[in-house]
């Protein structure tokens, strides 16, 4: 009798703190608009008492939703004011879309009308710059031999070595100084005597080739720290001791806090340690999948087949021989799926990695982006979705072969 | 012939608070086929598990070849351990190895922790895993991986794991639940044979009457945890049958 008195206690109070909490959300929510609306202003501590009497109203006629949740045994005769609940969860839903739609600054006028102002990335897109264009030295020294308008040439020699991404880049630029009819007379000369090359292109691939190696070695790296982890995150391995108990709890809270801490933090973090570049991407990725792993690996191991287990360790098997014949056989080849899969995601967060100081192709198109060379970018862009997905079609391939996934 | 298991007082409860054993007192005689008889749930799966620890017994005593069970840790342990032999319902071997492997790994209890690490096995151990798996009619199938195997030969495998730890007993865990009748039979022939030959003690739960009387020497019968029945096989009648498995039950007969 008297541990019923405390649970109601205790759902009373329960139910009565939710619905300060409801009251003070709606008001809160309900002054943000007012204020940024119509300027509104009052002091905070209205908020609260507004909520209090809110409150003890609709205690009071037992209708709110703290009473529905917590003290729902509480029926009485059905009133329309007993069943505000209802209504109350959908005002404050629809309060809670409206206040959305303001903080995100939802704007789909801009998203209609402004694209033009993406034009230079989409140009880039559908225009990569694969061949990068200019005029060295003996390109001028070519063009001096051709019969050339004076002010043509100068303006020709002023533009030496200057580098332009595409074909269409530099022929802008060209008809843009010498203007259109000008150009079309000697356009073929021009060409003939301009160097292509393929700088970008080189660098690009070199840069991309660090990305697929950090991913890997981060990959490869992680796997003997989160193999071993796992086997302590595991439940079903772990004895019910309290050292086996602190053990599973400390390795699965570790893991979860190093998992829950985007990779792109670890970026920074290591890029300030070791220096920029894709050591310190490796670092990052490295962790963020050690602590993945970890969690993978042993949701793996607690879902094995404890029949083997039980039997190995019937033959007078140690707990580690156990492990090691019963325990590995089940496992290996979901290891191995989940571990290329890991490979796979990280090639694809390597590229943002690389954003905050990882190195790698990542580092490089952040580069050319701030120089707004948006053909270098659109040749980026294609060279990662390429990576992806030859990445997403061989790992889903391998993964289907070992049967895990 | 001496007492190779003893029982004294033996009680199971679950952490649930199901009160599995209700005091147990069982001797077993060398070279005995002992059947075990009862309904799912009345204690047959965890009395053979408590005898080596697989659970561990709530009170009692249990001595098995005149080592106390229930004190031995560790390495006294694994060394009780591995002079029992046990065999499951699920036949529970590893099913991605070879039945060559799933039979050396009988012989885990002796070896090394090293040699188990390295994967390192003697040579006689290999020909001793081959012989086992002549005994049970399958040298032909070492190099086959175990999943590839049917459910009577993957028995007959675990029986040949078994073996392999030179055991003074075994304890057969509803061995033939899930085998269709025929198989059942030889699988059951295979212990039979162990029993006579090798003069290995065999404790072994089971459902068929038929099976119990052809293969047992004698059957004890628990219900919720007590032993309602301990005799021949021959003694058990209509009646008794009823007091076992509950007044429903009719006897099935499988030939």
């Amino acid at each position: 009798m008297k541990m019923k008195k405390k649970n109601k206690a205790k759902a009373v109070i329960q139910s009565i703190a939710t619905d300060l909490l409801f009251w003070i959300y709606i008001f809160g929510c309900l002054y943000y608009l007012m204020h940024k609306w119509t300027g509104f202003t009052a002091k905070l501590h209205l908020i609260g008492i507004a909520a209090l009497l809110a409150t003890l109203i609709f205690q009071l006629v037992r209708g709110s939703i703290g009473v529905k949740i917590f003290l729902s045994y509480a029926k009485v005769k059905r009133s329309f004011y007993k069943s505000a609940w209802g209504y109350l969860t959908i005002i404050a839903l629809l309060i809670t879309f409206v206040v959305g739609v303001n903080i995100v600054e939802v704007d789909f006028y801009k998203f209609f009308t402004k694209f033009q102002n993406a034009g230079g990335i989409a140009s880039g897109i559908f225009n990569p710059s694969i061949t990068g264009y200019s005029l060295s030295a003996t390109s001028i020294n070519e063009l001096e031999k051709e019969n050339l308008p004076p002010d043509v040439l100068s303006t020709l020699e002023g533009i030496q070595n200057r580098k332009y991404s595409t074909k269409k880049v530099f022929l802008e630029y060209l008809q843009k100084r010498l203007g259109e009819s000008t150009l079309q007379k000697y356009r073929s000369t021009i060409l003939k005597s301009a160097e292509k090359n393929t700088e970008l292109l080189n660098i690009a691939l070199s840069a991309l080739a660090e990305t697929i190696f950090l991913a890997l070695l981060a990959t490869v790296f992680a796997i003997p720290f989160a193999f071993v982890l796992s086997f302590f995150a595991a439940r079903n391995l772990m004895p019910r001791t309290w050292l086996g108990n602190i053990v599973y709890l400390l390795v699965r809270t570790v893991a979860t806090i190093f998992r829950s801490i985007e990779a792109i933090v670890w970026a920074i973090i290591f890029s300030v340690w070791v220096g920029i570049g894709p050591f310190a991407g490796m670092l990052a990725l490295m962790i963020h999948s050690i602590a993945a792993l970890t969690k993978l690996y042993s949701e793996q191991i607690e879902n094995i087949d404890s029949g083997p287990v039980e039997a190995i360790k019937a033959t007078g098997a140690s707990t580690l021989q156990t492990w090691i014949y019963a325990v590995i056989p089940q496992i290996i080849s979901p290891y191995l799926a989940f571990t290329i899969y890991r490979w796979d995601i990280n090639v694809r967060m390597a590229t943002i990695v690389g954003f905050v100081g990882g190195g790698g192709i990542g580092l490089l198109i952040l580069q050319q982006q701030q120089l707004l060379r948006w053909h270098n970018v659109g040749l980026l862009i294609w060279l990662i979705a390429f990576v992806v997905w030859v990445m997403d079609m061989t790992s889903a391939r391998v993964r289907e072969k070992l049967g895990g996934m | 012939m001496k007492n190779i298991i003893k029982l004294t007082e033996v009680h199971k409860i679950y952490e649930s608070g199901t009160h599995a054993l209700k005091g147990v007192n069982l001797e077993v005689q060398e070279g005995e086929f002992l059947i075990l008889l009862g309904l799912s749930g009345s204690g047959k799966s965890t009395l053979l598990r408590c005898m080596n620890r697989l659970i561990e017994p709530t009170s009692g005593e249990i001595e098995i070849d005149d080592e106390n069970v229930i004190t031995a840790k560790g390495k006294r342990l694994r060394k009780i351990r591995r002079h029992i032999g046990m065999i499951f319902q699920q036949f529970n071997l590893i099913k991605n190895m070879s039945a060559l492997t799933n039979v050396l790994s009988g012989k885990l209890g002796y070896v090394s922790l090293w040699h188990a690490i390295t994967f390192s096995i003697h040579k006689t151990d290999i020909a001793l895993a081959m012989s086992n798996l002549q005994r049970v009619g399958l040298e032909q199938f070492a190099k086959n991986k175990a999943r590839n195997l049917s459910g009577g030969q993957q028995q007959r495998v675990a029986i040949a794991r078994a073996l392999m730890q030179n055991p003074r007993v075994i304890f057969a865990d509803e061995p033939v639940a899930s085998l269709d009748p025929a198989t059942a039979d030889s699988v059951m022939k295979y212990l039979g044979e162990l029993n006579k030959n090798d003069n290995i003690t065999i404790l072994c739960s089971l459902h068929f009457l038929s099976l119990a009387r052809k293969y047992g020497t004698r059957v004890v019968a628990l219900k919720d945890g007590n032993i309602v029945f301990d005799g021949t096989p021959n003694e058990i009648d209509e009646k008794k049958f009823k007091d076992i498995y509950g007044e429903d039950a009719e006897e099935v007969e499988i030939r």
